[in-house]
């Protein structure tokens, strides 16, 4: 863990928290400032596994990317895909089959609840609530399942092609993945008691890491951290894909704390799994995907709402296979800073519920 | 060329953030592009109601930059981030990791440009 200092005139005690610890799946040092027991500042370090991935872009083709791309994050690798694809179909005015779009809509859904279900069971282990932890990620696995069998691999599915997908669903499996995501829901439902009502579950959740919204607004938080800030405030809402065809309403809470933050990712796993009945009702037959003939040239930016919030994509071409530059800025960048805002006046006791409550994500944000 | 983008003189720039902020905008975050000509071109991008404005700076090499961290905190991450890896002279952000948020001493100075800058380092550091 390091050394800790205290600096004997201020009273005031340095404490490293990280880059290893139980709380977290991935390396994020902060050093926290504290008088007694109380944060007073807190500065992140990052940098423990940055892998250059944007520089890689440059000397891979434009085609070859969109697997890059998708091993910046597991966790919504999906989306990382379709992002780009997105903006070079946008570069070279590529009209992507509609059959393409549902599909899309579905499997970036199931990446949502796959994520959404792992934030919940480790915020249950995050507390010490291990059976808990292990019923929301029995449900995980149900997705886990589905990905699998749709797609051939259970984290990084490779569907997204530029043009647009490269694999279909048979009317079997969609009707398959409709019963299993109601499966989900009812178990969820049962569960949902649990997160919303356990005295120990809101004893840590309520009142803690406030932030309020006009603060969410300025830090530039993104994702269920602005909307459990209640900022409405959700990218699929532009329509992209085929969001546009879809009937949904962001998920706003008001509370803007940690407990705020766990109902909006709750309601946003029924949320998905709506949306993805829908796109099962509506998804029209048809090819999944176009040729893509020529190379993209000039500058463009896409952006789609992964399930920690807006991920931006700006785009470069030059009219050769090469791309000048790709630039992403991933959810987790934009929502450290709010970070620093709720530490300071916190009890050193709710530090790895409040990194944990912003969903971070560290492969993301070094990229 | 992007939508809503605006070509600015980098004293221009504070003035135009600032405006942005006042009028109610989000910092999305900024993009470093090495032109390969000496200059870079830097785009800083906000967000209202989900519509994007997009403000383009273009600097030479080792020009300084102004930070924006002043009026939005929330840039000290990717400031720090294009001073090291594109070697970029951002004078003044918030907290300034003195090219050591994302680099160590071992490991090559502005690696994202398309040529290498020595960028400023802390007092101190070897």
């Amino acid at each position: 863990m390091g050394k800790s200092g205290k600096s004997g005139k201020s009273g005031k005690t340095v404490i490293p928290f990280g880059p290893q610890h139980p709380v977290l799946p991935e390396p994020l040092h902060l050093k926290l400032v504290m008088e007694d027991e109380i944060i007073v500042e807190a500065i992140p370090a990052i940098g423990y596994v940055h892998r250059g991935l944007e520089k890689l872009t440059e000397v891979k083709e434009f085609t070859q990317n969109v697997f890059i791309v998708e091993r910046i994050c597991g966790i919504c690798s999906m989306m990382h895909a379709q992002a780009y694809c997105q903006g070079i179909e946008t570069l070279m005015n590529i009209q992507v089959p509609d059959r393409a779009k549902y599909l899309r809509v579905i499997w970036g859904e199931l990446h949502r609840l796959h994520s959404h279900l792992l934030w919940l069971g480790l915020l249950a282990d995050a507390f010490g609530f291990e059976s808990l932890f292990m019923q929301v990620w029995r449900n995980r696995e149900k997705v886990m399942d589905i990905m699998e069998e749709t797609a051939g691999g259970r984290v990084i599915i490779s569907v997204n092609a530029i043009g647009g997908t490269r694999r279909d669903m048979s009317p079997e499996v969609l009707r398959k993945v409709a019963v299993i995501a109601d499966e989900i829901k009812e178990d969820m439902m049962q569960l949902e008691k649990v997160f919303m009502a356990d005295y120990t579950v809101k004893h840590r959740l309520v009142g803690v890491g406030v932030l309020e919204p006009d603060v969410a607004y300025e830090f530039g938080a993104v994702g269920p951290m602005a909307r459990a800030s209640g900022i409405k405030q959700d990218l699929r809402t532009t329509g992209y894909a085929a969001y546009g065809e879809l009937d949904f309403e962001p998920v706003v809470e008001t509370g803007c704390d940690s407990y705020a933050r766990t109902m909006v990712r709750l309601r946003e796993v029924y949320q998905s799994v709506d949306l993805i009945k829908q796109a099962i009702g509506k998804i029209p037959d048809g090819e999944t995907s176009v040729p893509v003939k020529g190379m993209p040239n000039g500058e463009v930016i896409s952006r789609v709402e992964q399930p920690r919030g807006e991920v931006l994509y700006y785009l470069k071409a030059n009219g050769t296979k090469n791309l000048d530059r790709l630039r992403i800025r991933t959810p987790t960048f934009a929502n450290i800073p709010t970070l620093l805002k709720m530490l300071p006046g916190s009890q050193l006791a709710d530090v790895p519920i409040l990194i944990l409550t912003i969903d971070p994500c560290i492969s993301c944000t070094e990229r | 060329m992007i939508e809503n983008a605006f070509d600015i003189s980098k004293e221009l720039l504070h003035i135009e953030v600032e405006d942005s902020k006042i009028n109610g905008y989000r910092f999305v975050t900024a993009t470093c592009v090495d032109l390969g000509n000496g200059t870079f071109d830097v785009i800083y991008h906000f967000d209202k109601d989900l519509e994007l404005k997009n403000l383009r700076v273009n600097v030479k090499k080792e020009e300084e930059l102004p930070s924006i961290s002043n009026i939005y905190f929330s840039a000290i991450l990717v400031e720090n981030e294009m001073k090291e890896l594109f070697g970029l002279n951002i004078k003044n952000i918030a907290i300034d990791y003195g090219g050591h948020m994302l680099l160590s001493d071992e490991e090559l100075d502005s690696p994202m440009a398309k040529q290498q800058i020595v960028i400023e380092k802390r007092k101190g550091d070897k």
